[in-house]
């Protein structure tokens, strides 16, 4: 966990001007004593805070996943007792079948998140390197248009996907496939986050990229692609997140088990029974996080690195 | 950097000659692949749709096909290129829902309004079909001279208990002898002439099936399922000629009469015969009662201030505590700087239903959480209405703090290092280095994004019906509850009164499309965003 | 400047597509009406042998029954999904065709409505009778026809139940009400009156072996279904009847004298008197709570039953008592059942499932020994009575209740009663709450 300085990039060459200062071997200088609270001691206590807003509720989940007894009542913050019946209550079936859930879920939002984020960078290129009539119009239209909720039109939606189905099964009512479609109305869900970061890339770049005679698609893959992967991982992790959570549209859309999410599973679960279904479903929580924790974790690496930042300089 | 350029593009045509102009084999094969396969999905399409008279589906497929393949055919139009694809599913899977709603709200749909007038008055007659108390119960199974989907279908019938056997068909009612069928549990297995339809080959021709009614002198036998046929008698027939309803057994005549903003057969002395109307176009009449009817009006406007102070709160709260958050994180000279964004990013892992029911349960008076965390306080959180409000921002922190926690450790990471570096050289504190240069060029980067979260709360209906579900209510039975955002309360309204109104609702939604749309436009002004779209 | 730089590059930049970003674009253009195959003519081609061959296809959709065109689709929620399935399967097999059940998890009854409408919903619904009037008006679903035999082995309260106006539309599969359970280690007797319970309850809680006297969930919203006995044994109702059994949407009994009473009652057992009546007190923690051992007595249905048993709790049942001296306390009786969509695809089968095997004993008993709320058939529970005496209870309990009005208004009636009596419980003044949701809800029946 803590061998993170080791990733971080060094600012190597830094001359070391300030002395009472620790200089690891990584090249990071650590000032100690007052220094110390000063500019790194704070930051722990902020973090700790917000590990500890960040985390009761996460405990309180983790207790109510392990307790046998897995009611409102009788669930604390604290794990008293151990036992992992509600796993296997939840992986035997009985519930539904959760591992298909699972699959359905890590399929659907692998796929909508890498379309939505690869149909939302292509659209943030051209706004933010192109100059065209609707321009302005256009980014303005699209922020307005996703503020209309969705499930207000869900009846639309549904006769829609209906007809669809009528024609091409495969992409019909109770098809992932169908429902993947409804969600990729949010295609362009993320243009706005990532063409702030093209525009804060610097227009030179492109220049020199003509200039050496790189089309305006050689010049995004090869010169700009590669400076917004931070952001990439960023809009890709929201993406993936806002999809495994959606359940009004997805219960709607998928009634039969075999292709249900998770969500809509797992709320199958909760609102058939809520008192006493807590434990099962407090484990089923517990499983479903720990895929989108994982992938966070993983592309840390990409958030973290600062690759806009260091290819500016 | 112009080197590193030049050596990754490989073997770059000389100045002046574009790439777009002697583009490689391979990438004009996918062209063509692609565009083909756009192109053959449309034919392959076009007879189906044909079939099935779907102009409106017809013409926007080859619109569709059309746009496609004039933005990828040829070398102009360059942003549409990378405009087109994202565009087209917005197109489809949210522009045309909107207009949709838009067509809904200027009408009365609903329950009891969902279907045509047709549906409406085949509902109502067939509804009218009952069994008399001294009807006569049949095992039933059905042949055909003909062909099993199309008939003619003859039924034969045996009487439970009584075990007469028969055949019925328009013409009505004959008796069989034992020796001209085979019976066989009860029921007719076989017979002379006839070809004795399976299960599922009732099933299919059902509707075919269900139409037969073969007269009897108290009434008719009709079938009901695959294999049972019940006499019964039915009470109400529709006249084409005068639209109007008659009940055989009372007399009575029902005409189609205006309720409200619906129609019903009603009888002579204008009451309601039935529950059963059906959709017609009623104009403006959902935005009248929007902006006149004083309950629905009161309640709007009542739960409009508290929805700004909810958005504006919820953006606020969780700007303020992401920023915060990322700013003392971003430093790598932090241990377990790993551990730390790990688990402040867990709120954001787990997906927001299950995060709105586990923290509805913690603000239960006696036996939640955090009334047990504050050491057995008895603060009544769900059931007091400014407390409910804070039980919601509060909630509303919790899963919303690590996206902007996300977005500005983000952002920071993207800001030029060498600005703050030059204003810390400049002799300028951290503060001072963060508040002057750093927060100001965050802010530009984030501002839409703060918008569009603003947008977003504004209309944030799961977390109001998960966590309070609207409450706590008026003691007087209002509709709309203290932590009602406009819409949730819209929601209530439009669904939650004498059942649902879907032509009110969408009026509802149009009218919030629009607020929303409004507001949304006043902060641009007021953002530098505003510029940077210039 | 910024413009200077890109504008001539916007008007200089020429198509420059590579291969994977090309296939791939197309792809994700042509999703909405190609799918995912790599050639379009591909699913085209397949659909139109689809459309030439029906046998295929029907044999196709038998071997995919996970795609939801199975031969006859039922829909239902909560527990009774799983017990379902098996006596679906063997209907299927009797008939050689293939049945699935299918668990909407949000708004049932909401989502059958539209998918029906639509032509895209199941054949068969199973659902509370309080639907019917709904279903009834938006067309969704068809009579079913009770025959003379079935109707005798039926629980009248049943059969009234899904009976509305003058027809029958449903199948009754089980009988609910609420009962009352004690903790017999903290109170040994069933009470004869409401009053005899809240002494031995508070009995209990004086000698600090129970927390709580009763546990009768309001919740913050209220909850009229849970505080009908109450209601009723004060005198109130909800609609007044006409001379031919059905309810007069003009006669509203909330607001009138009796409704008066019961709130006058409600008041005197909430906050602000014996405390016995806490909105803290829902549906997500009463049977939780009972189940500690930390309450001597529990409103609930027979469906919690099965979680008090596995607490370990040695408990006794009985109907819940009225205020002495007034009515006896009449709680609503649902009645599970199936119904007939109007719109399936299935009819004749759906109409043969609901006729036959919806209505046999094996099924109800089925149905029973998953969710353990007594059967609609009489001779049933009088059998499982042998075994299970608690079902018997619950079943007299469901009896002597009245059917839920299934009327269409009701949707105005629930929240606002709820709301106004969750208030009174909560130290609102009685009289004056009661009337003022009276008056809500008459302008919301206009």
């Amino acid at each position: 966990m803590t061998n993170l300085l080791t990733e971080a990039p060094a600012e190597e060459g830094a001359p070391a001007r300030r002395t009472n200062m620790l200089v690891r071997k990584d090249g990071l200088e650590l000032p100690r004593g007052k220094r110390w609270w000063r500019e790194v001691g704070w930051r722990h206590m902020v973090g700790l805070a917000g590990v500890a807003f960040a985390g009761f509720p996460v405990l309180y989940i983790i207790s109510a996943a392990f307790n046998p007894l897995g009611s409102v009542a009788t669930t604390e913050l604290i794990p008293t007792t151990f036992s992992l019946v509600n796993f296997e209550t939840l992986l035997g079936g009985s519930k539904g079948p959760f591992g298909t859930w699972y699959l359905n879920t890590l399929v659907l939002c692998t796929a909508v998140s890498v379309a939505q984020v690869l149909l939302s960078t292509l659209a943030a290129y051209a706004f933010s390197r192109f100059r065209f009539y609707g321009r302005r119009g256009g980014l303005l239209a699209l922020l307005l248009v996703q503020m209309f909720p969705q499930f207000l039109a869900v009846v639309a939606l549904f006769l829609m996907i209906a007809k669809f189905g009528e024609l091409v099964p495969a992409i019909g009512l109770n098809t992932l496939a169908g429902y993947a479609l409804v969600l990729m109305g949010g295609a362009l869900g993320q243009v706005w986050l990532i063409k702030g970061f093209f525009d804060s890339i610097p227009h030179e770049l492109d220049e020199a990229a003509r200039i050496d005679g790189a089309g305006h698609f050689r010049t995004f893959t090869s010169v700009i692609l590669p400076l917004i992967r931070p952001v990439l991982a960023v809009t890709g992790l929201l993406a993936f997140v806002a999809v495994i959570g959606e359940y009004i549209l997805a219960s709607i859309f998928l009634t039969d088990n075999g292709v249900k999410t998770l969500a809509v599973g797992m709320f199958g679960i909760i609102a058939g029974d809520r008192s006493n279904n807590l434990g099962v479903f407090a484990a089923g929580s517990v499983m479903i996080a720990l895929p989108v924790l994982i992938l966070f974790l993983y592309l840390q690496k990409f958030i973290v690195g600062g690759l806009t930042a260091g290819s500016v300089k | 950097m112009t080197t590193r350029t030049k050596n990754s593009s490989g073997k770059a045509v000389g100045p002046g000659l574009s790439l777009g102009s002697t583009a490689s084999v391979p990438a004009l094969l996918a062209k063509i692949l692609g565009l083909g396969a756009v192109l053959g999905a449309a034919v392959s399409l076009t007879p189906l749709l044909l079939a099935g008279g779907e102009w409106a589906l017809l013409i926007g497929l080859w619109a569709g096909a059309a746009g496609l393949l004039a933005v990828y055919s040829t070398k102009r139009l360059v942003p549409l290129k990378y405009l087109l694809p994202g565009t087209l599913l917005l197109t489809v899977f949210v522009l045309l829902p909107i207009l949709s709603t838009v067509q809904l709200s200027f009408t009365n749909s609903g329950d009891g309004t969902r279907g045509s007038k047709e549906d409406a008055v085949s509902t109502i007659v067939r509804n009218s079909v009952t069994q008399l108390p001294e009807s006569r119960t049949f095992n039933l199974t059905v042949g055909t001279t003909g062909s099993v989907a199309d008939g003619p279908f003859t039924f034969f019938l045996v009487e439970a208990p009584a075990n007469g056997i028969f055949a019925g068909d328009e013409q009505g009612l004959r008796p069989l002898a034992g020796e001209d069928v085979t019976v066989d549990g009860g029921y007719v297995r076989g017979a002379g002439g006839y070809q004795i339809l399976t299960g599922k080959e009732v099933n299919a021709a059902g509707p075919k099936i269900s139409g037969l009614t073969v007269p009897t002198d108290k009434g008719a036998i009709r079938a009901q399922g695959i294999n049972r046929a019940f006499e019964g008698v039915q009470t109400l027939t529709y006249d084409a000629g005068t639209d109007s309803i008659t009940d055989s057994v009372s007399g009575k005549v029902f005409t189609v009469q205006q309720f409200g903003d619906r129609e019903y057969f009603a009888d002579a002395n204008g009451s309601k015969g039935f529950d059963q109307s059906w959709e017609r176009n009623v104009g403006f009449a959902n935005y009248v009662r929007l902006f006149t009817d004083p309950q629905v009006r009161e309640a709007l406007l009542g739960s409009f201030v508290w929805t700004l102070v909810f958005a504006v709160g919820s953006v606020a709260t969780t700007f303020v505590v992401g920023l915060l958050l990322a700013t003392a994180l971003n430093d790598p000279r932090i241990r377990g700087l790993k551990f730390y964004r790990a688990v402040i990013i867990v709120p954001y892992a787990i997906p927001v239903f299950i995060s709105f029911i586990v923290w509805q349960s913690f603000y239960n008076k006696d036996f939640g959480l955090i009334n047990s965390m504050l050491g057995g306080a008895k603060i009544d959180w769900l059931g007091d209405p400014f407390l409910a409000k804070v039980a919601v921002l509060l909630t509303n922190l919790w899963v919303g703090f690590p996206y902007m926690f996300l977005i500005a450790t983000g952002a920071l990471q993207a800001l030029p290092q060498d600005i703050a570096e030059a204003a810390k050289i400049d002799g300028a504190s951290s503060w001072t280095t963060f508040t002057k240069v750093q927060f100001p060029l965050l802010l530009v980067a984030v501002a839409p994004l703060l918008v569009s979260s603003f947008a977003f709360n504004f209309n944030n209906f799961n977390v109001i019906q998960l966590v309070t579900g609207g409450g706590p209510f008026p003691a007087s039975g209002g509709q709309i509850g203290a932590t009602d955002i406009l819409i949730s309360g819209a929601y209530r309204i439009a669904f939650g009164g004498a059942g649902a109104e879907f032509g009110f609702a969408s009026a509802i939604s149009v009218v919030l499309f629009i607020v929303t749309a409004v507001l949304a436009g006043i902060q641009f002004r007021y953002t530098k965003a505003l510029e940077d779209v210039r | 400047m910024r413009t200077a730089l890109t504008k001539p590059l916007a008007r200089k930049a020429r198509l420059s597509l590579t291969t994977a970003a090309a296939v791939s674009l197309m792809l994700l253009a042509s999703g909405c009406s190609g799918g995912q195959a790599p050639a379009g003519g591909a699913s085209g081609a397949a659909s139109e042998s689809a459309a030439a061959a029906p046998q295929t296809g029907e044999a196709a959709s038998g071997e995919a029954p996970a795609r939801g065109d199975a031969d006859l689709v039922i829909w239902a929620n909560g527990p009774v999904v799983q017990a379902l399935q098996p006596i679906a399967d063997k209907f299927g097999e009797e008939n050689g065709i293939t049945v699935e059940v299918q668990t909407v998890a949000t708004e049932l009854q909401t989502n059958f409505v539209t998918a029906n409408a639509s032509g895209n919903g199941p054949d068969i619904v199973m659902g509370a009778h309080d639907w019917i009037g709904n279903l009834v008006q938006n067309g969704a679903i068809d009579p079913v026809q009770i025959t003379a035999e079935q109707k005798a082995d039926l629980l009248p309260v049943a059969t009234d139940a899904v009976t509305y106006n003058g027809q029958t539309y449903g199948m009754p599969a089980s009988v609910e009400s609420l009962v009352l359970i004690r903790n017999k280690a903290l109170a040994p007797e069933a009470p004869a009156s409401f009053e005899d319970l809240l002494a031995a309850g508070n009995a209990a809680v004086a000698a600090g072996t129970a927390e709580r006297a009763l546990n009768l969930q309001v919740g913050p919203k209220g909850d009229a279904y849970f505080m009908q006995p109450l209601y009723s044994s004060a005198g109130g109702y909800l609609f007044g009847k006409k001379a031919d059994g059905s309810f007069d949407t003009a006669d509203l009994g909330v607001g009138k004298e009796g409704s008066i009473a019961a709130a006058g009652k409600i008041a005197e057992l909430g906050e602000k008197g014996s405390k016995v009546l806490s909105t803290s007190v829902s549906a997500d923690n009463s049977i939780a709570l009972f189940n500690q051992g930390k309450t001597a007595f529990m409103v609930n249905g027979p469906w919690a039953l099965g979680d008090v048993k596995k607490a370990g709790i040695d408990y006794g049942l009985s109907a819940v008592p009225g205020f002495a001296g007034m009515e006896p306390a009449q709680p609503f009786t649902g009645v599970q059942s199936f119904y007939v969509a109007s719109k399936g695809k299935n009819k004749s089968f759906a109409e043969t499932f609901v006729q036959t095997a919806a209505s046999q004993k094996e099924t109800q008993r089925a149905l029973y020994e998953a969710v353990r709320i007594p059967p609609a058939i009489a001779s049933l529970v009088e059998e499982v009575a042998q075994t299970d005496p608690d079902t018997k209870i619950a079943a007299d309990a469901a009896a002597a209740g009245i059917p839920m009005p299934s009327l269409p208004q009701m949707a105005a009636v629930w929240a606002p009663l709820g709301q106004a009596e969750a208030a009174i419980a909560g130290g609102a003044d009685p009289a004056a709450t009661m009337e003022q949701a009276g008056q809500t809800i008459a302008g919301a029946l206009k």
